[in-house]
């Protein structure tokens, strides 16, 4: 029989498995549908609104009223009262809210007397998003309280508003968010861990489909199938699952960049050449993993540590440059890296080819890693000499 | 009262001898001992060094000054002595800056424009524009809190330098300049440091996550085994779930004890993460979180019907369980259906309890709602695997029963063949 033959007669045997085992369609399209779903309605916001601000106003006039209005206004917070300091700090340390701001004694009179009363902010820190943006919800409202003042006494020595502005605020800043003009959370996560869900399931079944040939004994039958050739084997193996994983990596990207209109400055085909390459280079780590340790239980089991590491080193949270030396070698040897890198390229500053060659250049090099171990594999599929339990 | 005495005498013999069955189960088999061991001692380290440092230091920006003047080079200088940012390049024009930041040599531009200074000079409002790389929400942070702190200073100066012109004496322009102060008070993590997010939230997790894939990869081969655990001895006459529950619980939780020690307490001082809270009520935290676990991972693994499954289908949950702590996106937040499901899991509750106490220094007292939801698992959880065990129990018995009269009635029909 020739090699198309050979691959046609494993991929029909593949095909018949999957429909007989309903584990893989569940662990692929099954766990990608419940991660979508997850995400996009988590994150539904965007960027959070109406955190649990505290306000301990120990003044109680008309302006330190007022000033807790504004802080109701920000679209970020919305204010709990307390009337002590110890009551609001206990609200913060059981994360009930996510700051708090003592308006002092006197408030208004100090103000008036030039006296320059100081207003005392806690911030949570405990919490990523929620911490960050209320320290930035309330510094803002300090410094517009500081130019509410100054433009009253400005505006009582006649000067005009133009005048004004340019005296409290002499400089004013414009924030540009290149690739995400918004500063919407959900698309930058989502965007992140959305193929980080994908590599890690590519991995994962292909290191089952292939593992389990040797926990139910089924190896020689296969390989019969395969006419002896282990390249055949593995690839009538791996068609079904590619066109799979491929198919739900561009579907996902569709649904986010088009559908719920993620912003996206490059082009899609792009990334759908890059969804096909990580999904290859995760099956070519998927085959050197079972290959290496021809152990269903150990190799699923190592798969799964390698897996959750690749969310961290990606470095979408925690940027790379900020990892000690050590890891930032690391981090190359996941898929979803170069992905990442590729995606930052395309998506947030649409730097065409040039940009991102040598990101899918790297994706295609972990094709390199099956040939390492396909000999070993084949004398364990022959073999069967590797503990099944 | 004799028959109390005996049957507590059968209940502990039989409890022990699940106990000690258990505990052989687990050590006899190389992939669990990589998930319970391996995993639990390499991880917290490993996170620990990935994100030791936790903040992004001089991050690399480019300057494009077209105002050239004495006031946007010291703005331009401000800028290099934050800790956030470091002036990586002076470009000419935007379209260099822009190039390096597609190249990725820098993360953010800020720009001057040429009438910068002359607007300053002449009182007039004076502009600058930022471009964030927004690959990370931290370029973004870094860039945006360096310009702005940049940015209050020089204001501040400027103010001052005015008013002086203008008469004030320091006393006064100083005032003016800030009629009310601020202080801000960041306790618990003062620069913001991803690390103290992550990490408290992390630890918690691989607890939960390696010991229910440890117990449901056990179950798991069991079953693929045709050997259950909650198949009964005969003798017990159907009773006796407390016991094997119980038994097996005890196993994890014994091996779960030094464990749970190791990673929330013994490998975050190995990393020198904040610990603000007495080991004691750290342990008794862990003691709830723990037996939360035990019961927990029971109930869900009467899922798993093959051993390798629970990987291919439950590992995502283990990020998942990490976004419902609200650790990153606020639980104030979160939509109603996410909420009640976050309800499910253990992590949930321990996790803001560890991070109230072991970052913010909250004591024991103040994490009772977390205490008790806890316990409120536990005893949901544990109804729940016997309720499970019982069910398992009956089905395997109804099998091998029948098998046995079917087998029985062939033999009969052989018999009166031959």
């Amino acid at each position: 029989m020739n090699t198309p033959g050979k691959i046609k007669a494993v991929l029909r045997r593949e095909l018949r498995l999957m429909r007989q085992r309903p584990v893989y369609l569940i662990a692929s399209v099954g766990v990608m549908a419940f991660c979508m779903i997850f995400f996009l309605t988590l994150l539904r916001d965007r960027i959070p609104h109406d955190l649990p601000i505290g306000v301990v106003d120990l003044d109680g006039t008309s302006l330190s009223r007022n000033l807790v209005r504004q802080m109701d206004a920000t679209r970020i917070g919305r204010t709990v009262s307390f009337t002590s300091y110890t009551q609001a700090r206990q609200a913060m340390q059981t994360g009930k809210i996510s700051a708090f701001c003592i308006i002092p004694e006197h408030f208004y009179d100090d103000v008036l007397a030039f006296r320059q009363p100081v207003l005392t902010f806690y911030v949570n820190t405990l919490y990523f998003v929620g911490g960050a943006l209320s320290y930035k919800d309330l510094l803002t409202l300090a410094n517009l309280s500081s130019g509410a003042v100054q433009r009253e006494l400005l505006r009582a020595r006649g000067m005009d508003e133009q005048s004004i502005m340019a005296q409290i605020q002499p400089i004013v800043t414009e924030a540009h968010n290149i690739g995400n003009p918004a500063a919407d959370y959900r698309a930058f996560l989502c965007g992140a861990l959305i193929p980080g869900v994908l590599e890690t399931i590519t991995i994962l079944v292909t290191v089952y489909a292939l593992g389990s040939e040797l926990k139910y004994g089924t190896s020689r039958h296969l390989l019969e199938k395969a006419g002896g050739s282990m390249s055949a084997a593995v690839a009538g193996k791996l068609i079904p699952y590619t066109v799979l994983f491929t198919s739900l990596g561009i579907i996902s990207t569709v649904i986010m960049y088009v559908f719920m209109g993620f912003p996206f400055a490059g082009s899609l085909w792009h990334m759908f050449a890059g969804i096909f390459a990580m999904v290859l280079a995760s099956e070519a780590v998927a085959v050197f993993i079972i290959g290496t340790l021809p152990v269903l239980r150990l190799a699923i089991s190592i798969s799964a540590l390698y897996s959750m590491l690749a969310f961290s080193l990606t470095g979408f949270s925690l940027p790379v440059e900020a990892m000690p030396s050590c890891f930032q070698g690391l981090a190359a040897a996941f898929p979803l890296r170069h992905y990442y890198l590729m995606y930052a390229s395309e998506g947030i500053f649409d730097a065409g080819f040039g940009g991102w060659y040598m990101h899918l250049a790297s994706m295609l090099l972990f094709l390199f890693l099956p040939a390492t171990v396909l000999k070993r594999l084949h004398g364990a599929y022959m073999n069967l000499n590797f503990p099944r339990k | 009262m004799k028959r109390i005495a005996r049957y507590l005498e059968h209940w502990i013999h039989d409890w022990y001898r699940i106990f000690v069955r258990e505990l052989k189960h687990i050590f006899s088999d190389s992939g669990v001992l990589v998930i319970f061991f391996l995993a639990c001692l390499v991880y917290p380290v490993l996170y620990g060094l990935i994100y030791s440092k936790g903040t992004l230091d001089n991050m690399p920006v480019a300057v494009v000054d077209m105002s050239g003047s004495h006031a946007s080079r010291k703005f331009v200088r401000g800028l290099d002595a934050t800790r956030e940012l470091e002036i990586r390049y002076s470009c000419r024009d935007m379209s260099e800056a822009g190039r390096l930041m597609r190249d990725r040599k820098v993360n953010g531009i800020v720009l001057i424009p040429s009438d910068y200074g002359e607007d300053l000079a002449s009182s007039r409002q004076a502009g600058i524009s930022l471009y964030a790389d927004m690959s990370s929400f931290i370029y973004y942070k870094n860039l945006t809190t360096g310009v702005n702190m940049v940015m209050l200073d020089e204001m501040h100066d400027i103010q001052r330098e005015r008013l002086t012109a203008s008469g004030y004496d320091s006393r006064l322009a100083e005032q003016f300049i800030s009629p009310i102060r601020y202080e801000d008070n960041m306790p618990y993590n003062r620069a913001l440091s991803y690390s103290v997010f992550f990490m408290s939230a992390i630890l918690l997790i691989i607890i939960q996550q390696t010991m229910f894939f440890g117990i449901s990869m056990l179950s798991g081969t069991m079953r693929e085994e045709h050997r259950s655990f909650a198949v009964l001895p005969d003798s017990l006459k159907g009773r006796g779930i407390s016991r094997t529950v119980l038994g097996r619980g005890a196993a994890y939780w014994l091996i779960y004890a030094a464990i749970s020690i190791y990673v929330a307490i013994l490998a975050p001082r190995m990393t020198g993460m904040p610990q603000n809270c007495p080991t004691g009520d750290i342990l008794v935290l862990l003691a709830f979180f723990v037996s939360a676990c035990v019961v927990f991972s029971f109930t869900f693994s009467t899922l798993i019907r093959h051993r390798e499954t629970v990987f291919v289908i439950f590992l995502l949950m283990s990020v998942v369980c990490l976004f419902l702590t609200g650790f990153s996106w606020p639980e104030h937040s979160f939509p109603a259906f996410w909420k009640y499901f976050s309800w499910l899991f253990p992590s949930t509750f321990a996790v803001r309890a560890f991070m109230n106490m072991n970052t913010a220094g909250a004591g024991l007292a103040m994490a009772e709602p977390q205490l008790t939801a806890l316990t409120i698992q536990i005893i949901v959880y544990y109804i729940l695997s016997c309720i499970a065990a019982a069910v398992e129990n009956r089905i395997l018995k109804k099998d091998t029963d029948t098998q046995y009269s079917t087998l029985s009635g062939f033999a009969a029909h052989s018999r009166n063949a031959v």
